[in-house]
């Protein structure tokens, strides 16, 4: 099912949800093609997160499909979807506090490489050089030895990015990942994020609030309203889009950069 | 069929088998009392009282000193009925007022091991006061014999607890649906910060609310006395039992402690026929299947 | 150097006993064997998170797994000692496999009731486990019999269970076990299934505490139900908060200052042991301003080395 931009990474077909009256995800459909910097907006209540924890097996949905690389990944458990490749980050900063930062790399190394059944290796040895690459990655390589816990918070959301990208993922999922940083902090880590990417020839979808942000480091632009897909494109044409004015940029229609 | 009639002999004797579940239905409804209590407590406040076998053990031997201090009357049975739960209530409320007010906002796992700890110290202040010998309480001599159900004997006690089941049943259901504090719990176990703000004092409430459950194990642990020996090691039993009860019907409801004790009283009650340790197994069988299907029990709430 | 530490500790432990009166060899092997008990249940609490208010089970488990082979069926002690953690495993499994689909209260709740189980079975399968009256003259053999020998025993025993845990901890399972405590949401998310790994820490802890029960059968030459009983539940746990549940060796310092008490308190007074217990255990939770996570959280802060 690939289209003229690459093999689909993503692809959600027709997606409900419903939480007692409210249906927060009505109808959606979304391609993520492979490689692509896909950001997804909307106003509060639009259903973004809900989306995101449909997709990432936390929550079942009501009806539609989801495929992962092809596959349908309906139902799977978040477990087997890190196995197969797709790893996501949260909207409140979810790491192991009293672990330090290396051991929060090293547990994610371990489980990744399928380790962690393991009872008798000590493992303050291993995959310490993998980990401290991805720390020095992420930029947090002078603060591996501290208990993740007392990590400022814009570092702790790095730490966040480390672990999820330990698993080495097809897909990765970032829920408002500038959620409580300064602006300047803000580009800083959608910058690497975009730059990891790159790289790692890896696919990327987050959510976000802040449109300096997102015009900036998106490739495609979905806007979600009240569940369902509003408008999709590149930043241009969303910006232009007269409903996207409406609903969500207001009636301060940025002037073009 | 034969198989089945040669593993439950009773199972075509239609008499007793009425006569069981009748006894079923008595030990069904010391269960109530406990579980009530606890559900109600843990629905108001959040906590659960590991110690409220203990309460029912506190009742049982509280039975025993009146029965025997008061003066051989046909009616000193009732006043010690009267006193017994009365008497819990009040320790209920000196703990509550004493340690658990001080441990509302913290861990549930801490009030878990404070609980834990009070049954300690009350099985062991039990012994001190009453004894290591098991006690007995003579039935009321209004209720010592039997009466002939269908040809089968049932003993007469067991119809004054039958009979007092509805009545305690329709009065909880009064007290809470019908009386102005009913409806105040009802609100409490559904948004206690909304009450708070609402300008009661749920400071006052809970106590009242302790003071009630551990009344009711206090009445349930009164009323089996003249039915069981009364001995240490009561709390143990009532407590895993109550804990099924109240894991099948849901912690905070109280439809759901009244079906449930139901079920596992008449599990006991036939449990004893078959094979005393059968009943047990399927108890737990019963439960482990509930919290795999519906971990927060029939008619609960999840937990958050 | 950390090793040297180590090796002193050994040598004191290989050179002491038999200059100490018999009396306090006895009490040594028991701190020994609470020790090791309360380290298999904080292997649960303290590094997976999940508080067991029904070890006891485990233990009589392997308690009466040894003492009913050796008597019933007549094995050798030795035999019978290395059955008891199996067996103890056996119910952790079983046992565990409901308890670990639950959280904090319900799970609390529901490894009691497992306990209370054990205990009742215990209690009325007369002529498998003697009921009430227990089984008595369960002994380890000649050469073992000596407070002074099964002392070495025992301590060589629980030495090398607690360093298979102490590697256990340190190992790729324990740091996920960890994690899971920390933030399961988060570890599902790296790819571990967290019941699987919780219920495999519970059958380790299990096999552990069934292992204490056994050599205490042979200790205390005999076993009775009340080994599945509420105050044996009790033990690891105040042990453990004793001694401090995030560090692994909280538990062995625990032990030690918990057998003083013991031995002073239960001695002169045994009827009020329990009371003591508990009365302690509940001022202690009503005096800690912070509770666990606050007690923990300050100790996680404050030494380097946090785990």
């Amino acid at each position: 099912m690939a289209d003229a931009d690459g093999a689909l990474v993503l692809q959600v077909v027709g997606l409900r949800k419903h939480f007692g009256g409210v249906q927060a995800v009505n109808g959606v459909d979304l391609a993520v093609s492979e490689g692509e910097l896909r950001a997804i907006i909307g106003p509060n209540g639009a259903g973004k997160t809900t989306l995101f924890n449909l997709i990432s097996g936390d929550l079942p949905h009501d009806s539609g499909q989801i495929y992962f690389r092809g596959e349908q990944i309906s139902g799977l458990m978040p477990p087997e979807l890190c196995r197969r490749g797709l790893a996501r980050t949260f909207q409140i900063t979810s790491i192991f506090r009293r672990l330090t930062t290396l051991e929060n790399v090293q547990t994610a190394l371990l489980t990744h490489h399928r380790r962690h059944h393991d009872l008798f290796r000590p493992a303050r040895r291993l995959y310490r050089d993998e980990a401290m690459v991805l720390l020095d990655r992420v930029g947090l390589a002078d603060q591996a030895p501290k208990p993740s816990g007392i990590l400022a918070h814009g570092d702790q959301r790095r730490l966040e990015l480390a672990l999820a990208l330990a698993s080495e993922p097809q897909l990765l999922m970032l829920d408002e990942p500038t959620a409580g940083m300064a602006p300047r902090e803000r580009h800083e880590i959608m910058a690497l994020a975009a730059g990891i990417a790159t790289d790692a020839r890896l696919t990327i979808v987050f959510t976000e609030h802040d449109m300096d942000v997102v015009f900036a480091v998106a490739r495609r632009i979905t806007v979600l309203h009240q569940g369902a897909v509003l408008a999709e494109g590149t930043p241009v044409e969303v910006r232009a889009h007269p409903e996207v004015q409406r609903v969500y940029l207001g009636h301060r229609a940025k002037p073009a950069r | 069929m034969d198989f089945v009639t040669s593993l439950f002999p009773w199972i075509t004797n239609g008499p007793l088998i009425v006569v069981q579940v009748m006894s079923g239905l008595s030990v069904a409804m010391f269960l109530f009392l406990v579980s009530v209590g606890m559900s109600l407590i843990f629905g108001v406040t959040r906590i659960v009282n590991l110690a409220h076998g203990s309460f029912y053990m506190v009742g049982a031997y509280l039975m025993v000193t009146l029965v025997e201090t008061l003066p051989e009357h046909a009616v000193s049975f009732w006043i010690a009925l009267v006193l017994a739960p009365i008497g819990v209530g009040l320790l209920g409320g000196v703990i509550e007022v004493t340690l658990l007010r001080r441990i509302y906002h913290r861990e549930p796992l801490l009030q878990l091991i404070l609980t834990f700890g009070l049954i300690l110290v009350i099985g062991t202040l039990v012994l001190l006061v009453w004894g290591p010998d098991n006690k007995s309480v003579a039935r009321p001599d209004a209720l010592a014999g039997s009466l002939k159900i269908l040809g089968q004997p049932f003993p007469l006690y067991y119809l004054l607890v039958l009979g007092l089941a509805p009545v305690v049943a329709i009065g909880l259901w009064l007290t809470f649906y019908r009386t102005r504090w009913g409806m105040l719990i009802r609100a409490a176990t559904v948004d206690r910060e909304m009450l708070g703000a609402l300008g009661v004092d749920v400071a006052t409430l809970y106590t009242q609310v302790f003071m009630f459950g551990s009344w009711l194990a206090g009445l349930g642990g009164a009323l089996s006395a003249p039915t069981v020996a009364v001995a240490l090691g009561m709390d143990g039993d009532v407590l895993t039992t109550a804990f099924v009860v109240v894991v099948i019907g849901g912690l905070g409801s109280f439809a759901g402690s009244f079906i449930s004790a139901l079920l596992v009283g008449e599990l006991q009650s036939f449990g004893i026929l078959v094979f005393p340790a059968v009943s047990i197994v399927l108890l737990f069988a019963i439960m482990a299947v509930v919290l795999i299907v519906r971990p927060w029990g029939l008619l609960g709430r999840p937990e958050e | 150097m950390r090793a040297a530490r180590w090796l002193v500790a050994i040598a004191v432990l290989t050179v002491l006993p038999p200059l100490l009166p018999s009396f306090l060899v006895v009490v040594m092997t028991e701190i020994a064997i609470v020790a090791l008990f309360a380290t298999a249940f904080n292997l649960l609490m303290g590094f997976g998170g999940m508080v067991s208010f029904g070890h006891a089970a485990y233990f009589a488990l392997g308690a009466y797994a040894a003492a009913i082979l050796v008597k019933q069926a007549g094995w050798p002690m030795l035999l019978g000692l290395a059955a008891a953690p199996f067996a103890a495993a056996a119910g952790a499994l079983v046992f565990g496999f409901f308890i670990v689909r639950l959280t904090h209260t319900y799970f609390a709740m529901l490894s009691l009731a497992f306990a209370q189980i054990v205990f009742t079975v215990i209690f009325k399968w007369k002529t498998l486990t003697g009921g009430d009256d227990g089984l008595l003259n369960v002994w380890p053999p000649a050469w073992l019999k000596s407070p002074l020998a099964y002392g070495y025993f025992t301590l060589a025993v629980t030495g090398l269970a607690i360093l298979a845990m102490h590697a256990i901890v340190d190992s790729p399972f324990g740091y996920a076990l960890r994690a899971i405590r920390e933030n399961p949401r988060r570890a599902r998310f790296i790819g571990v299934n967290v019941r699987r790994h919780q219920l495999q820490a519970f059958v380790l802890s299990g096999f552990f505490s069934g292992l204490a029960g056994g050599l205490f059968a042979f200790f205390n030459g005999s076993v009775f139900p009340d080994f599945a009983y509420l105050n044996k539940s009790f033990e690891p746990l105040v042990v453990a908060l004793l001694g401090g549940v995030q560090s692994f060796f909280g538990p062995l310092a625990g032990a030690v200052g918990f057998k003083i008490l013991e031995t002073y308190i239960a001695r002169q007074w045994p009827v009020y042991w329990p009371l003591f217990l508990g009365a302690a255990v509940v001022l202690v939770v009503v005096a800690l301003p912070q509770g666990f996570v606050g007690l923990l959280q300050r100790r996680a802060w404050r030494t380097p080395t946090a785990r």
